[in-house]
């Protein structure tokens, strides 16, 4: 019934989609960015045990993972508006966009603040008590000496949850967002060689994941400059490695 | 604000009667994407010629590509493949008799197979290189080693890694949806179509989700405890 | 200069700290002795607020602070007038050894960089240490990162450096570095508190020594009235205990 397959489409398919990639670039970047804020806020009540505040964090954090991101978008994308009602804001008309954004927000936000709290509790305890002894107040410390050791430690963990919130933005088009996914339906419509078009569009995908990973390879490399003194796992050193271990 | 509470109550039981396809969807994967897992960890680990390549690929690019990608890719691709061999051989195996839940099932081990390999790979390289040494020592072949020493310890690094791949392939399997599969989602989609009541049974599908992803963590977490009494604190 | 007055602490049930009193006067060199449990690390972190002690008050030069009722600005300026060594050494891991030093000076003291980098390499030559100056903790030994420690204590000019055990997370063959340093500071007349194991070096260097048991102090007194002549029978089975090529000494 479909007609029949053409790898050169492929290839025309792909500056197509391309045209869309700031759509998805916006999505990300927004979320990643309301999330990085919003998981510091979630964490920070965890880490000092705040009453209250501490407990809601923990249930928001649990409810954003315990949901699929398809759920997620349909309970923003219709609760949202609902929500907004009594206060008057009418969002009928709101490019879903927004909706997108706020869902990734919200969502990335519960990685976050595991995260950060992850790795502010791995620093030893003993650098915070250097510090005070050193003459550090709670909040010199806390800011010079824990966090840029979490930071350390929490990097892996934040580009991996980046690379995981690009793969999700994929879904945007369930709910009406014209990204690269979009795009692709439009083309499957005019073209309806549907297979076509999803092969361009995870190429495009696996071309953008693997730049970020070696990015954020090279830049946690950086990072752990002072931390040099450990064995070099180079190529060399890893096959080494594996032959001894696999005999 | 106006949320029918009432109707949230009633649409959950209603929408838990799909609870068994997406039990299907999410277990099925991840049992079969073990056994693909294990395969394709040994062969980059042992770099058997030229197929460790088509490994490497293969789990480099389904582990840097959304999910959704693969179902539609399994879904539109292997018909075609199918029915142009069909075409060839004379079958009379149509592409469209197949039940869209196989495909579902078969892009999802794929996807499944990628990740565990992942985790099966460092499970294994974590493993200390002095026990297959001790192995040897002892007299066992390296096949031997590995059933009997490597692999058990390897797979103690699965497992606290098996509640995150359950609990992701439970809320990927809503992907399935999309494809027009009565699970969780699709039932709640279905109630909310003829009610028009979206909110109340997204919300109902939400808690549903949300109680088997917290049932799951704490069956992982006595399991880990289980475990722990003889592992006294990992692999290395 | 320095007196703790009824220091009472407990963690939960269990009192660890029963009413104890010290003074240490200028330019002292107190070590505390005694078995694992006896509460002299305890009492030796009560003195910064590293621990909070339930009761009693910390004064160190004009400075008095009651532990029930401690405010957070005198507990700072207390720890302002104190400078600890640490038994896990406790460098900042992701600062050179010398940004180690200067972090304190810098930061709580106010100084200028300038300033702070000259006191930081004149104290880590004094620990002999000179040529690490831009290495990082890991890339250091044990014993070269105590005497980090020991420097980055030195820099802050504090009225009293605290030591907790500084020596019993190294390896026997840098013992002999660390407690030389210690020495030689000691020579020059800082004060000091030590807990230690180091029973031959508490009796070389301390000018006081103190024997802890089950959170009270049941002797103390100069090194020689304390190994040599011991009141109490408690004092005699703990010194008993270690090798005592030292009690052969006429």
């Amino acid at each position: 019934m479909g007609k029949s397959f053409d790898l050169s489409l492929v290839l025309d398919f792909v500056p197509e989609l391309l045209r869309y990639l700031h759509i998805t670039l916006i999505v990300l970047g927004g979320s990643i960015v309301l999330g990085l804020v919003g998981g510091v806020l979630l964490a920070v009540p965890r880490l000092y045990r705040i009453p209250v505040l501490s407990q809601l964090a923990t249930l928001y954090v649990s409810f954003m993972r315990g949901t699929p991101i398809l759920i997620k978008l349909f309970l923003v994308y219709y609760g949202l508006p609902e929500l907004l009602k009594p206060i008057g804001v009418d969002l009928s008309r709101t490019d879903p966009l927004v909706f997108v954004i706020v869902t990734y927000a919200l969502s990335d936000a519960a990685s976050f603040a595991e995260i950060f709290r992850g790795a502010v509790r791995s620093v030893d305890k003993g650098q915070t008590e250097a510090a005070y002894a050193a003459g550090l107040t709670t909040f010199q410390s806390f800011r010079r000496i824990v966090v840029p050791q979490a930071l350390i430690v929490a990097f892996p963990n934040m580009a991996n949850t980046l690379i995981g919130s690009l793969k999700d933005t994929s879904l945007a088009f369930s709910i009406g967002v014209m990204d690269m996914v979009g795009r692709g339906q439009t083309l499957i419509s005019a073209t309806s060689h549907a297979l076509e078009v999803y092969i361009s569009l995870s190429i495009v995908y696996y071309v953008i994941v693997i730049v970020l990973e070696k990015g954020f390879a090279l830049a946690e490399r950086r990072l752990q400059r002072h931390e040099r003194k450990k064995e070099v796992r180079g190529p060399a050193v890893r096959a080494e490695r594996l032959k001894r271990i696999a005999g | 604000m106006s949320i029918d509470f009432n109707f949230i109550y009633t649409s959950f039981f209603q929408i838990l009667k799909a609870l068994p396809l997406t039990l299907v969807i999410t277990i099925v994967p991840l049992i079969a994407g073990f056994g693909v897992g294990l395969v394709t960890a040994l062969i980059r680990i042992y770099k058997v010629p030229w197929v460790y390549r088509i490994a490497d690929f293969y789990v480099s690019f389904f582990r840097g590509t959304p999910m959704l990608m693969h179902l539609f890719l399994i879904y539109y691709g292997i018909p075609l493949i199918i029915d142009k061999l069909a075409a060839r051989y004379g079958w009379t195996f149509q592409s469209s008799s197949i039940p869209i839940l196989v495909f579902v099932l078969f892009a999802f081990s794929l996807t499944a197979g990628a990740y565990m390999s992942e985790i099966i790979r460092s499970g294994i390289l974590a493993v200390d290189t002095g026990q297959m040494e001790a192995a040897h020592a002892v007299g066992m072949s390296t096949s031997q080693a590995l059933r009997r020493i490597i692999l058990p310890q390897a797979i103690g690094a699965v497992l606290p890694n098996l509640c995150s791949m359950f609990v992701g392939f439970l809320h990927g399997s809503t992907l399935a949806f999309t494809v027009s599969q009565m699970d969780i989602l699709g039932k709640a989609d279905v109630v909310a179509s003829v009610s028009l009541k979206f909110l109340e049974a997204f919300i109902a599908a939400a808690l549903i989700y949300w109680g088997l992803t917290v049932i799951a963590e704490r069956i992982t977490a006595l399991l880990e405890r289980r475990v722990a009494v003889y592992s006294k604190g990992g692999v290395s | 200069m320095i007196s703790l007055t009824n220091i009472h602490k407990s963690f939960g049930q269990q009192e660890v700290l029963k009413g104890i009193d010290l003074t240490v006067e200028q330019g002292d060199v107190v070590a505390i002795l005694g078995p694992s449990g006896s509460g002299k690390t305890t009492l030796l972190r009560c003195v910064n607020f590293l621990e909070h002690a339930d009761e009693g008050k910390v004064q160190i030069s004009g400075l008095t602070v009651d532990c029930k009722h401690a405010r957070k600005h005198d507990i700072v300026q207390l720890r302002r007038k104190t400078a600890m060594v640490f038994q896990h050494y406790n460098l900042f891991k992701h600062k050179t050894v010398l940004d180690n030093v200067t972090e304190g000076l810098i930061i709580a003291q106010k100084m200028s960089k300038a300033d702070a980098r000259e006191r930081a390499l004149r104290v880590l030559e004094q620990v002999g240490l000179s040529a690490k100056i831009n290495e990082y903790p890991s890339m250091l030994s044990g014993g070269q990162q105590q005497r980090v420690g020991i420097a980055r204590a030195l820099a802050l000019n504090p009225e009293v450096i605290l030591f907790d055990e500084p020596t019993s997370a190294l390896d026997p063959e840098l013992v002999g570095e660390v407690l030389s340093v210690i020495r030689s500071i000691a020579q020059e007349g800082i004060t000091m508190i030590v807990v230690t194991h180091e029973m031959g070096f508490a009796r070389e260097v301390a000018n006081r020594v103190v024997f802890m048991d089950g959170g009270s102090v049941v002797e103390e007194g100069t090194p020689e009235e304390v190994f040599m002549r011991p009141k109490q029978e408690r004092t005699r089975q703990f010194l008993s205990r270690y090798s005592s090529d030292w009690s052969y000494v006429i």
